[in-house]
């Protein structure tokens, strides 16, 4: 029988409410998916809106800067090495992963279900403000491989699948070799570019069709851009200017799913919804 | 400051916003134009649509298409799909434009988005 559902990943640190975001979203996955959503945590959880809560125990720390628009920010503790393990940890068939700051608007992701690959991820992606040019976004470095997002993967338990989560535990485990093979900067270890590099080895050490793309496209907006509010599915933020450090421009969106990489203000705009 | 000035920055700001308004609804419309069948996904261009009508002006009862992750999806009925693509096209659009009529009434940022 083919179970289907969400996995979600939500580890705390001392400013970011993850499992608050967590209930956010398997609230609205309920609501747009008809879904059920499994958690993966350390934390002890008060809800009933989660189908299994999977206890992890992180197996490292890392640091990593949170901006909270473009002029204030904070160093803070990251947990994210479980989502390796999402193979072994769900309890579906087919699984899709999201983040917790993935805010669902719409049904489109339900099409993931109905198409027939086993493993899908977003390797493109569109910035809400329109005027940025993420090339981190596109490639793991310069001249690194293609980028793909963690934010959304769907995938059903195959053997190819089985064999790629292994592989992704090995890049991860092996983190040092890995960053410095495919020329990645920075010391923090990030999701996005350990499932780019699993990808491209998995492709054969070539691009290649082991991923494709999820349905429709992820919308995004940085940790420098704010949520100023959510009310039912309309979101209104407030986009960094261009060349204006510190002053924004409007935008709203309404039925529209998105990524909000500015965890603050996303905590900032449950709580006040 | 210079009230012409102050007056082309607030215009500005307008002409910002309405762009940025106008790019969300650019990116719903990508995503209400597609349409999943028989495990592939295909968005509802017009370049499929008059292809599919081509194929069914042609008798064709079933073909192959090709879907939007260069995968081939056996059609078994390509009258009936293209109907569907059609509509799927007709709502998609159908809501385009009603969306962007309510941006045009619309010409301050508060109207904007509230």
């Amino acid at each position: 029988m083919t179970l289907q559902g969400i996995l979600v990943f939500a580890f705390n640190n001392s400013q970011i409410d993850y499992i608050s975001q967590a209930i956010n979203l398997a609230t609205r996955a309920k609501k747009f998916l008809n879904l059920p959503v499994s958690i993966v945590t350390d934390s002890s959880i008060d809800s009933d809106v989660f189908e299994h809560i999977i206890h992890y125990k992180p197996s490292f720390t890392t640091g990593k800067r949170y901006y909270d628009g473009a002029l204030s920010n904070k160093n803070l503790n990251f947990r994210n090495d479980a989502r390796t393990h999402a193979y072994d940890l769900t309890p579906y068939s087919e699984t899709l992963i999201l983040d917790t700051d993935f805010v669902i608007a719409d049904s489109v992701l339900s099409y993931c279900f109905e198409q027939s690959h086993d493993f899908l991820a977003y390797k493109n992606a569109t910035d809400l403000s329109g005027h940025r040019n993420y090339g981190e976004f596109q490639y793991v470095s310069d001249t690194g491989v293609d980028f793909y997002w963690a934010t959304v993967v769907f995938f059903r338990k195959t053997l190819l699948n089985k064999t790629f989560f292994d592989l992704l535990n090995h890049v991860k485990e092996n983190w040092t070799h890995y960053k410095q093979v495919y020329r990645i900067e920075g010391s923090t270890y990030r999701n996005d570019h350990a499932f780019s590099i699993a990808i491209h080895i998995i492709n054969g050490f070539q691009k290649g069709d082991f991923a494709k793309s999820v349905p429709g496209n992820l919308l995004y907006t940085t940790d420098k851009d704010i949520l100023h509010s959510i009310e039912d599915n309309d979101f209104v933020f407030m986009l960094e200017k261009q060349r204006r450090k510190g002053e924004y421009t409007v935008v709203k969106t309404a039925n529209q799913s998105i990524h909000v990489m500015n965890k603050f203000s996303l905590d900032r705009a449950l709580k006040n919804e | 400051m210079d009230e012409r000035l102050e007056k082309a920055l607030e215009v500005a700001n307008y002409m910002t916003t309405l762009s940025n308004q106008k790019k969300v609804l650019a990116e719903k419309y990508h995503s209400d134009l597609i349409y999943c069948v028989n495990g592939g996904q295909f968005t509802a261009s017009n370049e499929r649509i008059a292809f599919c009508n081509a194929l069914v002006q042609h008798n064709q009862v079933e073909a192959v298409l090709i879907d939007d992750n260069q995968t081939p999806v056996l059609i078994n009925d390509i009258k009936e799909f293209t109907e569907n693509l059609i509509d799927t096209y007709a709502q998609a659009s159908n809501k385009l434009y009603a969306e962007h009529a309510k941006l045009k009434l619309k010409r301050t940022v508060e109207d904007l988005i509230s």
